[in-house]
């Protein structure tokens, strides 16, 4: 178990629709998570599993033919779902921030580097041009850009992929906002710029009061950061607790089929246990449990009825039929362990 | 495809579009029922009167030509100029009615023999690049300098009246937009790992092109064919205006508004007098023009990979 | 594996920086510099390295889908490096390629059926087109796709599955080696398992040899018999894998190891966080091309620039300092 700060945001029963010309896909369809301030939440899942249309939708920021049609999110015991759009306005950035996937389309590349921090500072805290000034090359040097006087000036285009990263960081914490959304912030980049990117990651978030969520699909980034684990599979979160009981004890045949399918550099694996099938399509999702095509510990009541996310034990939550046999087979068939 | 034709019958504007086209068709398919010819040159408009003054619709032909019909042994089953008469007596109706033929053959001949002289310049120059890009993209510039109008009119004068030679004269100064669109967009698609994975096949190069570039990057080219099909029968019918197009007599829609040069304004005190001159040729052009527009933007609309979002 | 399939002799490749109307040479991307090594019959190679380290150049020209500027690449005793092109078009029937991406790798306007026919065609491996379908459904079926679904158009199917399609496009001329450009880089994690296990049954049924290009260490330790690191355009470390993980000699193949993220929260690793980016290409440093980045670097890595020496029997490194 953790030791838990103050609760900063609770997500209950979210629920994202796109309404698009083929029909509806439920691209979120039953999110729950809380986080805590001073933790750093790792949501992990496949593409289309709805990771990050989740942070979109508690941003507000999806657009038609994507809508929130249900749930709540509680930020700071407010539910921004009943915010108007003004008031996101204020909420977003100064409260919560988001770095995302592909800097380079993140960033107005007409722009100036410095001129798109002071934007926000100057907005929010109606700093005059020049304290901004100041404080964006502050925090440029903190995300451990070099000449950061020369570079306030730069535009995006003159940036590595790494440097823009660090830029958008430095966006993202500019008005100290108490939660940070990063939606595969490392996907784009090279593994040595990834580590680097963790690194300065993990570096700030020693100092960070608020609380940080990382959406990735990597296990291993999710491994090296995260303190407590949400993993979603077709718009649900199907197994929800901390980041060694995600690793060592997990419930959901979802998890437990990654941890053994995937690649280690840790280990000397005879053969992958891939997961048969295909990620569904949001469009088309299957009946009962949206995993049971692809399970192979799957009954007959899998194919009809829906298991909802029930908590097993203090802080571990899983949405599935059969945890007992999982959980068994899980002790024996699991190869992790110090090395 | 079923998406297309289901976006095609969906929409107002290109409804009304197809609807136009399909009447044009039909016009052109039925010619010998709607307007029976006269003589064994269908395409040769028949004179209801001598008179140089237009007649106005519902002129019957006069007892002088009926005489002749009659003399050659022709059973006249044709006899009344419904829209009246141009200038000399050629009857308007007739004239319009082949004449729709003739709009297709010109329209469809010119741009498909356009569009495969712009496929091979284009195709060849983009896909191989270099000096054969060099040559071939400044032989089209030196072509596109000349104003389109002029350079027809100019070769259709030097080759000598008919209608062949206009088609030869728009064929020869109408390829080079195709050639630039397929050159920039095969330029694009040679680029697809698919077209580099044929290569690793060991798919000859022509091959290449036939198989994997031309299916994918025609579409926007059949678009602006289409579109241009209308502006073709335009630029035919102005050549043939100023009277280096079809010879006189022939079933043509610009040879139609040419007779009615001399009579748009009508007698002194009788402003409008010969307005069928003008008005008939005049709807029929416009209509067939609208119509070829209005289904190359429908088309454009459903195939435009911005619009279109996925494929 | 005594038997050298592939040998690659000091392979150039160099990619032209045009400015300017008249399109002048104002310098060159240096993509691939001098590179050699070889490929044994049957075993898995794996090529790793960052973006811009040149690793699919190199794979592509060996193909010859890039023209070489330089170097030898013999191929079963036979420098392709010299031939015609119309005659290495019949060589590719040996040499096959799997791309990245499963979407523009399959050409939308084909139907399965014939993209996976459209090798056999082009080298006359059926007399009529019954038989080279039946052909393509059995390779459908082999690579894990049913075979009544080869008149489908390529957008019907998901990445993965995609990715068999390529794959069965491959092996439908029989080859003998395959480069496997970041074939499952691009796939989500599930399925990525699921393509890897079909490589490597593949190549046991058909006695494939691969060229296994990656930029994720795991997959490659997973798959590979040998590894080489490529660093901007040069080959800065080969060895067998066991050898290469257990005593990794170059500095940058090192910080490599311990950049990559692994799912075990007790894994304990020496962290090693380079400086700085990867060089343009176009204007590598001098010396080590490394050595702006190495955190070992002395006054003669900017100076001089490390030979790719044998350290140990089939382990090569360049680096001045390997063997200490």
């Amino acid at each position: 178990m953790l030791d838990s700060g103050k609760l900063l945001l609770a997500v209950k029963d979210l629920r994202t629709y796109f309404f698009t010309e083929e029909g509806i896909a439920k691209a979120v369809d039953g999110v729950d998570f809380e986080v805590y301030e001073g933790e750093t939440l790792g949501i992990v899942g496949e593409s289309a599993c709805g990771k990050s249309v989740t942070a979109f939708s508690i941003m507000k920021l999806l657009d038609y033919p994507g809508k929130t049609v249900g749930g709540e999110v509680i930020f700071k015991g407010e539910n921004l779902l009943e915010k108007s759009e003004e008031e996101m306005r204020r909420i977003r950035g100064k409260e919560i921030a988001m770095i995302f996937q592909e800097p380079m389309t993140a960033l107005n590349p007409i722009l100036t580097v410095g001129f798109q921090i002071s934007e926000a500072l100057m907005a929010h805290f109606k700093m005059s041009k020049e304290e901004a000034r100041d404080r964006s090359i502050e925090l440029l040097k903190k995300v451990g850009i070099p000449l950061p006087e020369q570079r306030v000036n730069e535009y995006p285009y003159q940036l590595s992929g790494g440097m823009r990263q660090r830029v958008m960081i430095a966006m993202a914490l500019s008005c100290d906002p108490s939660l940070l959304i990063a939606d595969e912030p490392t996907t784009a980049l090279d593994v040595t710029i990834q580590a680097q990117i963790l690194d300065l990651m993990r570096s700030l978030l020693q100092g960070f009061k608020g609380a940080l969520i990382m959406i990735t699909h990597d296990l291993g980034v999710i491994a090296e950061i995260a303190d407590r684990i949400a993993v979603m599979y077709a718009g649900k979160v199907v197994e929800y607790t901390d980041k060694r009981t995600i690793f060592y004890y997990p419930l959901h045949p979802y998890t437990f089929g990654l941890l053994t399918s995937i690649p280690r550099l840790d280990l000397e694996l005879p053969r992958l246990n891939a997961i048969p099938g295909v990620v569904p399509d949001p469009l088309h999702f299957p009946a009962g449990c949206k995993f049971n095509p692809r399970c192979r510990f799957v009954t007959e009541r899998c194919k009809e009825e829906e298991p909802s996310l029930v908590k097993v034990e203090e802080g571990h939550s899983v949405r599935c039929w059969n945890v007992e046999r999982v959980s068994k087979e899980a002790k024996e068939g699991l190869l992790v362990g110090e090395v | 495809m079923n998406r297309t034709l289901k976006k095609l019958f969906s929409n107002t504007a290109s409804l009304i579009g197809i609807i136009l086209l399909f009447i044009f068709v039909i016009i052109a398919l039925f010619a010998p029922l709607i307007a029976p010819p006269l003589t064994d040159d269908s395409y040769q408009i028949p004179r209801m009167s001598w008179e140089v003054n237009p007649q106005p619709p519902g002129f019957p032909m006069s007892e002088d030509i009926r005489a002749i019909y009659d003399y050659m042994g022709v059973e006249v089953r044709y006899d009344k100029a419904i829209f009246g008469t141009a200038e000399g007596g050629y009857d308007i109706f007739y004239g319009l009615i082949w004449g729709t033929r003739t709009a297709f053959r010109v329209g469809l001949i010119t741009v498909i023999i356009s569009v495969l002289i712009g496929i091979l310049v284009g195709s060849f120059s983009g896909y191989f690049g270099g000096w054969l890009d060099e040559i071939l993209m400044r032989i089209t510039d030196i072509f596109l300098s000349f104003p389109f109008l002029v350079a027809a009119m100019v070769l259709t004068t030097i080759l000598g009246r008919g209608l062949d030679k206009v088609m030869i004269a728009l064929i020869a100064f109408g390829w080079m937009g195709y050639a630039r669109l397929i050159r920039g967009s095969i330029l694009a698609t040679k680029e697809e790992t698919y077209v580099t994975a044929a290569k690793a096949l060991g798919v000859k190069d022509v091959k290449i092109i036939g198989k994997h570039l031309l299916p994918n990057t025609i579409f926007p080219v059949m678009v602006q064919a289409t579109m241009n099909i209308g502006s073709m029968v335009i630029t035919a019918a102005a050549l043939s205006f100023l009277g280096v197009g079809a010879p006189v007599g022939y079933a043509d829609w610009g040879q139609m508004v040419s007779f009615a040069r001399n009579w748009i304004i009508g007698a002194p005190g009788h402003a409008g007098q010969y307005w069928y001159t003008v008005f008939y040729p005049g709807i029929f052009i416009v209509l067939f023009v609208l119509a070829w527009n209005l289904v190359g933007d429908t088309l454009r609309d459903i195939l435009d990979p911005r619009l279109r979002g996925e494929l | 594996m005594t038997e050298a399939l592939l040998q690659v002799k000091n392979l150039v490749k160099f990619f032209p920086i045009k400015r300017g109307v008249f399109r002048k040479t104002v310098g060159w991307i240096k993509a691939v510099d001098d590179i050699s090594f070889e490929v044994y019959k049957g075993e898995t190679v794996g090529l790793v390295g960052e973006s811009g380290c040149g690793k699919t150049t190199t794979a592509l020209t060996i193909l010859r889908l890039e023209e070489p500027l330089k170097g030898q690449i013999i191929f079963e005793g036979k420098d392709l490096s010299k031939i015609k092109k119309s005659e290495m078009r019949k060589e590719r029937k040996n040499m096959q390629i799997i791309f990245q991406d499963p979407y523009s790798s399959l050409d939308p306007r084909m139907k399965v059926k014939d993209i996976i026919a459209e090798g056999m065609l082009t080298h006359n491996l059926f007399k009529n087109t019954r038989e080279r379908y039946k052909r393509v459904g059995e390779l459908l079926e082999r690579v894990g796709i049913p075979a009544e679904y080869m008149d489908r158009f390529s957008h019907e199917f998901s990445g993965g599955q995609r990715q068999r399609i390529g794959i069965a496009r491959a092996l439908a001329l029989e080859p003998k080696i395959i480069m496997c450009d970041e074939a499952v880089s691009a796939l989500d994690v599930s399925i990525r398992s699921q393509i890897i296990n079909l490589l490597k049954d593949l190549q046991e049924e058909y006695n494939l040899t691969y060229l296994f290009i990656a930029h994720d260490l795991s997959v490659i330790k997973y798959i590979s018999d040998r590894v080489i690191v490529m660093y901007l355009g040069k080959i800065i470390e080969i060895a067998d894998k066991r050898e290469f993980f257990s005593n990794t000699l170059h500095p940058y193949a090192q910080a490599l190891i311990s950049a990559v993220p692994v799912p075990n929260p007790d894994y304990k690793k020496e962290r090693i966080i380079l400086s700085g980016d990867v060089p343009s290409p176009a204007d590598p440093p001098a010396g080590c091309r490394f050595h702006p980045r190495c955190a070992k670097a002395r006054k003669i890595c900017a100076e001089v620039e490390p030979e790719l020496k044998e350290v140990k029997e089939g382990h090569f490194c360049a680096c001045h300092f390997c063997a200490e």
